[in-house]
């Protein structure tokens, strides 16, 4: 008996903190609170060269702290309640099914990269073949909860519903076309598992007792914020830079209208941008005057970054990473021309 | 004396969540030594075929205990693992 108000009480804690930090963000919602650092180019050029980050570090965080407090704790939460193993059994069942759950799930089941490489395979090897692999990979880190709960917060919600169906779409076409390639067939052939379904039948998860499983969410969480920040701070900094030295004609030169959207969509990429940072860095451009168009095409330029593409690249043939790289490229300069001319943005 | 066979499966090379599970399932084994289980840890890559063939998709890191997937997705405490491999060698 003791041992269950003990656990009830601890249950209580974590749950009145959830809703603390839930309420937080509601709060400040509706106080039309911005997350977004306030600081403009005007500001910041003035400061000396090292105090500039400061400066915008000390602003960023007396705003966007409640964001990325809720962001962590939501996506820990998720991660922790998501049921894992019914997913897991569907999604190497069949090709429709694992194109749906791919997309659907990607973004609950992603927040950790270490998961993503060992889930594409498991998708690949278990049945479900390349093409649900594939749109699993380009679907996760464009739109795991952390990145769109922060573009949608610190950009604007529309960008980031906009993103989410840009990247579903093009993870979808990917996934499509290359499990009809030569060398995407021979990829699935190479590594294809007979009757791996049928193993399902030996898990028997356990669940622990409530009050473990919120704090091991929010452990989660924290551990998701301890890889995470060291990189946001530093992409912080470096966007600091960005905002008080990048003449805005530039910006509105370059990166503006078709060019504009051309130079997003290729710097977006190769330029690997950590998790979260992307979202920042498009912010302070779209401050300095970057289209819509552009910022879209800016955003959905993760999915192909090369440290990514060379996880893949050991399970997948490079073939293949070379044509869901080049998809997904044109995708991301599609929708951004697209999303630019139907914003009346471009 | 009995053995229980534990398999910790994580991506190669380790992930910091997946050291995290075998090292829980270390803690647990020294434990056990004195209630004379005798625990054979083995890790296993998540990305081979025996992995995938035997357990399907999973969300490392993932813990199997005598051959059943116990934990999955997430790390779980010394305690919790001891009680699971203390249960299957009953």
């Amino acid at each position: 008996m003791e041992e269950k108000t003990k656990r009830a009480i601890r249950a209580g804690v974590i749950l009145a903190f959830i809703i603390v930090v839930i309420s937080l963000l509601i709060y400040s919602r509706i106080m039309a609170y911005s997350f977004a650092p306030q600081s403009k180019q005007v500001d910041l050029r003035g400061l000396p060269i090292w105090q500039i980050p400061i400066t915008y570090l000390i602003d960023y965080f007396s705003h966007g702290t409640v964001c990325l407090l809720f962001a962590f704790t939501v996506a820990g939460l998720i991660y922790e309640f998501v049921p894992k193993e019914t997913i897991t059994k569907y999604m190497g069942s069949s090709k429709a099914v694992g194109y749906v759950l791919a997309l659907a799930m990607a973004p609950f089941l992603t927040v950790c990269s270490c998961t993503m490489v060992p889930l594409f395979g498991g998708v690949l090897y278990a049945g479900a073949g390349i093409g649900p692999a594939i749109t699993f990979l380009l679907m996760a880190p464009a739109a795991n909860i952390l990145t769109i709960l922060l573009t949608g917060e610190m950009i604007s919600w529309e960008v980031a519903g906009v993103r989410i169906i840009a990247s579903a779409t093009v993870a979808v076409a990917a996934g499509i076309i290359i499990s009809k390639t030569p060398w995407g067939k021979a990829v699935e052939e190479e590594h294809q598992v007979a009757n791996a379904a049928s193993a399902s039948a030996k898990l028997e998860i356990v669940k622990p007792p409530l009050d473990e499983r919120l704090w091991a969410a929010l452990k989660f969480a924290g551990y998701l914020a301890k890889q995470i920040l060291p990189f946001f701070i530093l992409g912080l900094i470096a966007v600091s830079y960005v905002e008080a030295f990048l003449p805005e004609d530039i910006v509105g030169t370059y990166l503006t209208g078709v060019t504009g959207i051309l130079i997003a969509s290729v710097l977006g990429g190769p330029l690997y941008t950590p998790t979260l940072v992307e979202v920042v860095l498009g912010k302070a451009m779209w401050d300095l005057g970057m289209s819509k168009g552009a910022l879209l095409s800016w955003l959905m330029g993760q999915p192909y970054d090369v440290a990514n593409a060379l996880a893949v690249s050991r399970i997948a043939k490079w073939k293949v990473v070379l044509t869901y790289m080049l998809i997904a490229w044109a995708g991301s300069v599609t929708f951004g021309l697209l999303y630019g001319v139907l914003s009346g943005s471009l | 004396m009995k053995e229980v066979k534990v398999e910790v499966i994580g991506p190669e090379p380790p992930c910091m969540r997946c050291q995290a599970a075998k090292k829980a399932v270390e803690k647990a084994t020294e434990k056990l030594k004195q209630a004379d289980i005798m625990v054979d840890i083995k890790k296993i890559n998540i990305m081979s075929k025996e992995a995938v063939q035997k357990y399907g998709v999973l969300v490392s890191p993932a813990i199997a205990i005598n051959g059943t997937i116990k934990i999955m997705g997430r790390v779980p405490s010394p305690e919790e693992v001891e009680k699971l491999i203390m249960e299957a060698a009953k």
